[in-house]
């Protein structure tokens, strides 16, 4: 090939000076906030002046800080299994049916990804408002699902795109009725898909900021928009706690992804 | 009527404005294995489907014990049906593909376990039956995928060519499989090739598509030997096809040879087939120069011209051959006159 790596000469030692660079600009910032969380300072000195536990100590016997995380962790998994639910409806309709206007179905389902979440937050705000849906639950998980439902569709579509039919075929020839095949055959040989729909969904409505800011309400925050509050009152050792929290929960799910995904493989 | 087992009456398909099938009609009988044979494109796997129900005809029955199967959904058929592609369940190990089905009826978990290790059993795969899917090779995949379509003594078993994706010797042995539980089973078999070898070797019955329609149904030897016309001759084996003339009962060839091999109540212009085995070498017949020579081992190929400047092919027994010949070399062309083979078209 013509950009095999070893192929490539001493431009492989510019490759590997650039990518090096561009990692430590991207984690350097996170370092440094870990590093601040542990920091004795409460005015966030660098370098620290002594170590401490204190702050953790503090977040985690916060009610509020407790009370955003569950908001968030609740709205997350009610938003993944609507999405995962829909999104399967969704990719069997896309991917087995046959009927005019599906292309045009498909890009439709994929408007929310390019739309700018500003225009987005604003639209949901004014008509909540009318129907009696801004500031509460149900207002959350529908605004969330907009976002999070092409995620799933566009991974369910393509493992259901990337599975033959005839095992459905054949699986409804052993006897299976159509759904029972779909459930029993389909489901376990797309479960990857599943997955990724399931992260992708959890992730959008776990870190979504612009649109939650127009659905919160005092008594119900999501842990970014709690996080937005706080930046913009002080910058406190608290911010970086909570921060540094995050970061170890996505190195989890990313595990637990590369785990799954390491299964299945096989 | 009596007799069919499975009958297709008047069976039409069309996909917009192209037709996939175009009124067949068949019937067959309990046991037989029929293969439908047919270049591609003419209607084979869609007829397959159609008898599966996976199609549904725009005219036309399909019956089944003379009732019809067309409003029937296919997980109410009880038909079999091994796939060109692989389609075990990958998810599932060998074992619990083959139970996939009587797990789907709710029979008791003993049957299960009796009905599982019988089909292993039978497709000799007993200790592959905890592996998965992606643990097999192509042709034990599809031996699974057998034992799974059988494992619940459906009426009818389909085969859309199961065997395509496997190289030649492997296939040879599961043809020898698929035959022998032929005989055990003694299920109806319908199966589908492109391959002539395929469908000689295993069938009872071959039917011979095309462009959607059926050319021809009968027996291998049928087929072979008395083909309905030229394109049954071209499709089955080897043949050389030479315009004739009737006259008075008699062919005539393109330069006036009158061959002894009375035709009742034919008259104008026909096609004779002469298969290249029934053609041979002599002092007498007709005229012809060598164009190419092939040493075959047991036999030897010729490329002949005649004098009309058709090409032959004409294949000899070595041992046969008293008359050597090369090319170049002018000699003609003998064939037993009441062999001689007028297609009726
Ligand atoms: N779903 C479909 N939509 C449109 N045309 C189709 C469809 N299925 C089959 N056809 C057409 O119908 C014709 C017959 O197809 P079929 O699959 O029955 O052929 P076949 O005899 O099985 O060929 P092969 O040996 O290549 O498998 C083909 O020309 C094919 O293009
Ligand atoms: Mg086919």
């Amino acid at each position: 090939m013509l950009l095999d790596f070893s192929q490539l000469g001493w431009w492989r030692i510019a490759l590997c000076a650039v990518a090096g660079v561009a990692v430590v600009f991207l984690l350097a910032p996170l370092c440094l906030l870990i590093a601040l969380s542990f920091d004795s300072s409460q005015w966030l000195q660098f370098p620290p002046p002594g170590w401490t536990l204190q702050w953790y100590r503090e977040v985690l016997a916060d009610p509020n800080w407790l009370n955003s995380f569950l908001t968030s962790v609740e709205l997350g998994i009610v938003v993944t299994l609507a999405s995962v639910f829909l999104g399967l409806l969704a990719g069997f309709a896309l991917a087995r049916g046959n009927f005019p206007g599906r292309e045009m179905l498909r890009g439709f389902f994929l408007t929310p990804m390019i739309m700018p979440s500003i225009v987005l937050g604003i639209a949901l705000y004014a008509t909540f408002l009318r129907l009696h849906l801004a500031g509460t639950f149900l207002g959350f998980v529908l605004a969330h699902l907009v976002l999070a439902l092409p995620f799933s569709i566009v991974a369910i579509t393509s493992a259901l795109e990337q599975t033959d039919k005839s095992l459905e075929d054949a699986a409804m020839l052993c006897g299976a009725s159509l759904w029972e095949a779909r459930v029993r055959v389909i489901l376990p040989a797309i479960r990857h898909g599943i997955f990724s729909a399931a992260i992708f969904s959890f992730l959008t409505s776990w870190d979504e900021v612009v649109v939650a800011i127009f659905m919160a309400s005092p008594g119900l925050q999501t842990l970014p928009v709690r996080m937005l509050g706080e930046v913009r009152q002080n910058l406190s050792p608290d911010i970086a706690v909570v921060s540094s929290l995050l970061v170890l929960g996505t190195i989890l799910l990313m595990g637990l992804t590369a785990l799954f995904n390491k299964d299945s493989k096989r | 009527m009596s007799g069919a087992y499975l009958e297709l009456r008047n069976l039409r398909k069309e996909f917009g404005d192209f037709v996939a099938i175009n009124n067949i009609s068949l019937r067959i009988q309990k046991g037989e294995f029929i293969t439908f044979l047919g270049p591609s494109g003419s209607g084979k796997s869609t007829t397959l489907y159609a008898i599966a129900g996976f199609i549904e005809p725009n005219a036309g029955d399909v019956l089944l014990n003379g009732r019809s199967l067309v409003r029937v959904s296919p997980n109410h058929r009880d038909i079999g049906m091994v796939f060109q592609r692989y389609t075990l369940f990958p998810h599932l190990t060998v074992a619990e593909n083959i139970a996939f089905p009587l797990r789907v009826r709710r029979r008791p978990k003993a049957e299960i376990e009796a009905k599982v290790k019988e089909m292993l059993d039978l497709v000799h795969l007993t200790p592959m039956r905890d592996r998965k899917p992606a643990q097999l090779s192509g042709g034990q995949q599809q031996r699974v995928a057998l034992a799974r379509a059988l494992a619940y003594d459906p009426q009818i078993l389909l085969m859309d060519e199961p065997l395509s994706a496997l190289d030649k010797k492997l296939r040879e042995d599961i043809q020898a499989e698929i035959e022998r539980i032929h005989l055990e089973t003694g299920v109806t078999i319908i199966y589908v090739t492109h391959d002539q070898e395929e469908a000689l070797r295993l069938s009872d019955r071959i039917v011979l598509f095309n462009h959607g329609g059926i050319e021809q149904v009968g027996t291998g030897e049928d087929l072979y030997d008395h083909p309905v016309s030229t394109f049954t001759a071209g499709f089955i084996g080897n043949s050389n096809l030479i315009d004739v003339h009737l006259q008075s009962g008699f062919p005539h060839l393109p330069d006036g040879t009158k061959l002894y091999n009375y035709q009742p109540n034919r008259e104008g212009a026909k096609r004779l087939m002469l298969r290249p085995e029934d053609l041979f070498l002599a002092k007498e017949g007709i005229p012809v120069q060598i164009t190419g020579r092939t040493y075959l081992g047991d036999v030897i190929a010729y490329m002949v011209r005649t004098g009309w400047g058709q090409e032959l092919s004409v294949r000899t027994q070595r041992q046969d051959s008293n008359l050597q010949a090369y090319v170049g070399d002018t000699v003609c062309v003998g064939f037993n006159h009441e062999k001689a083979y007028i297609i009726p078209e």
